[in-house]
């Protein structure tokens, strides 16, 4: 285990290595990542100028839930970012050599790249998520302080477990660009505001389906105890086990398709 | 057991069967058709432990997609491979140890790192130990002169640098099986002995050398044993000498004039020989069965007609067999001693 998690590293430190060869290109990066988040501010601030709460939510509670999303996110693209190159690499056929190596295959796919911008929405994410919290109403002790570290994680795993789900669905598509998983990830974009103001049809996808919202409305409804239904924020570890489970089995199940190339 | 073992190996690849054209693809969208391709059709093999196999055959015949199955890289459609009574697609990690595999047109390096970072890493993920690290380095510096590359980058590797980089990638782990998938090819003459010379040691080692090649001067030398598939079956496995033995018993003699003689008057003189007219008036092309008739005889008798100026005698490699063999004039069976 603390094999596989070293060598873990060791591969991204290499792809990162290689896109520190371009300097510019990572100031760009981490520059437009942090203004897409002040973007996204400036519209909630519109918005809430407008409206004191949206469905009984105040903007810093809508900050935190925007900053779960960031984070999860940024995760999923700094240490896992090779998931979205799965589409290409099945239809190029490139993971022959990845087959035959003593290593997971799944995780030598996930650490095929390094999504610098992930480095940025994770470090304003994270200045989000505790400027947010101070200002909401949560009765801070030892274990809401655990709980919220275990509800984020939770919260990031549901994320890269989606990623991996939606993207492994390439396997069976064989095209070469991510089409299922960006829809997906474009519907998730709905998660970062609260579940509550949706429809029930939305509700039901973004809760059950897909559950984005374990990324943000729910761990952030348990941490504040408001909302119809805060105590579902507690399930987000075990949703995260099941959506990891199941990102997994789709994993493996699609890799036994795997064609290669050249024939 | 066999160290290799496959039985009744099958693949069938499902393709799309769109018409050509966007026009097509469109209609392909609306009513999907597939055409089944069936590249590996029941291949049972064994290969026992130190055992030099060439796997030949036309292209498309399978034989990557053979490779990529014994190494468990493709899921067979029906059939089982077994590596040391490991089934490679189930028993990933542990098989990966004990294999080796080069794909020729395919690099596993690392694009942007030099070639000693993408062996180190290797190094680290095979959890080779320092010492035997640097001793199989030392090795492939002294037969495929890697130490040259070690501070190239991937991307800047010529194609002659990057297959015997990859080779010491693909051998760093001291692999007892080893699975070669056209290693020689697009290299120049003097890579090329380089890499066969480092594959008669591979097989001295005992290693269990699997070879696949179109450039069948690859397998003279270094392979006893031959398999050739055609269309996804083996249509033969057996000794590779005997092949020849039995089958390139041809040989063809050129022999030149000082006077014009027409090829009747040759062939009068040489029964039992095919003769043929030159690439000049005065020249001659003489096919014969050596065990019929010996080349001196051959030489002899037309000397008998004419005054011989020059002569050349053409011997077929192996090459001539297997080519015999694809274009489907020659079926070969099976040799029942392997």
């Amino acid at each position: 285990m603390l094999r596989v998690i070293r060598l873990y590293f060791r591969f991204l430190g290499l792809h990162l290595r290689a896109l520190l060869e371009y300097q510019s290109d990572f100031w760009v990066m981490a520059v437009a990542t942090v203004l897409m988040q002040v973007v996204n501010l400036v519209f909630l601030s519109a918005v809430f100028a407008k409206v004191p709460a949206l469905n009984g939510w105040s903007f810093w509670a809508v900050v935190a839930m925007f900053a779960m999303m960031a984070i999860a996110e940024g995760v999923g693209s700094f240490f896992f970012e090779g998931t979205w190159r799965l589409s290409i690499a099945i239809n190029e056929g490139t993971l022959d050599y990845a087959l035959v190596r003593p290593y997971p295959v799944v995780l030598q796919v996930t650490s095929m790249e390094v999504g610098i911008n992930g480095l940025t929405n994770i470090v304003t994410g994270g200045a989000m998520l505790v400027v947010a919290l101070s200002r909401v109403d949560v009765a801070w002790s030892a274990l809401t302080v655990l709980l919220a570290v275990v509800l984020l994680l939770g919260a990031v795993f549901i994320k890269v477990a989606i990623n991996l789900a939606t993207n492994s669905i390439s396997f069976w598509l064989s095209g070469p660009s991510p089409m299922f998983a960006m829809a997906v990830h474009q519907v998730g974009e709905l998660a970062r505001f609260p579940l509550s103001i949706y429809p029930l049809a939305l509700k039901a996808t973004l809760g059950f389906v897909v559950p984005f919202a374990f990324i943000s409305t729910f761990p952030i409804s348990f941490l504040m105890d408001a909302g119809s239904t805060p105590w579902l924020g507690l399930l987000t570890p075990l949703v995260a086990v099941y959506c990891v489970a199941v990102a997994l089995v789709v994993f493996s199940r699609g890799l036994r398709r795997y064609e290669s190339a050249g024939n | 057991m066999a160290l290799v073992e496959a039985r009744r190996l099958t693949k069938v690849f499902r393709r799309p069967d769109k018409p050509p054209g966007l026009a097509g693809s469109l209609r392909h969208l609306v009513s999907r058709k597939y055409v089944e391709k069936v590249a590996v059709d029941g291949v049972d093999l064994s290969i026992e432990a130190g055992e030099a196999v060439a796997y030949v055959g036309p292209n498309g015949a399978g034989k990557s997609t053979t490779v990529k199955l014994l190494s468990g890289i493709l899921e067979p459609t029906s059939g089982e491979v077994r590596i040391d009574g490991m089934v490679p697609q189930r028993e990933r990690m542990a098989v990966a140890h004990r294999i080796g595999v080069l794909f020729g047109q395919r690099t596993q390096l690392w694009w942007d790192l030099p070639v000693a970072d993408s062996l180190a890493v290797l190094r680290d993920l095979y959890g080779v130990d320092r010492a035997t690290y640097e001793k199989r380095l030392k090795r492939f510096d002294d037969v495929l002169g890697t130490g040259e590359l070690m501070a190239v980058t991937g991307r800047k590797l010529s194609l002659g640098q990057r297959m015997r980089a990859d080779l010491a990638a693909a051998l760093i782990h001291g692999p007892d099986v080893v699975y070669l998938d056209e290693p020689t090819i697009g290299l120049d003459l003097a890579v090329k002995d380089r890499v066969r010379e480092f594959f008669r040691d591979l097989r001295d080692e005992g290693t269990t050398v699997m070879l696949t090649s179109h450039d069948l001067a690859d397998i003279e030398g270094f392979c006893k044993r031959l398999v050739i598939i055609d269309e996804g079956r083996l249509v033969f496995d057996g000794d590779l000498e005997a092949v020849k033995d039995e089958f390139a018993r041809e040989r063809i003699l050129h022999v030149s004039t000082e006077q014009r003689v027409a090829s009747d008057v040759v062939r009068d003189a040489l029964p039992g020989a095919v003769v043929t007219a030159g690439e000049t008036p005065l020249w001659h092309t003489i096919r014969f069965d050596r065990f019929a008739l010996t080349a001196g005889q051959a030489v002899a008798a037309v000397s008998g007609v004419a005054t011989v100026v020059d002569f050349r005698i053409d011997e077929p490699g192996i090459e001539d067999v297997i080519r015999r063999v694809y274009s489907g004039d020659l079926l070969l069976t099976s040799d029942s001693a392997l």
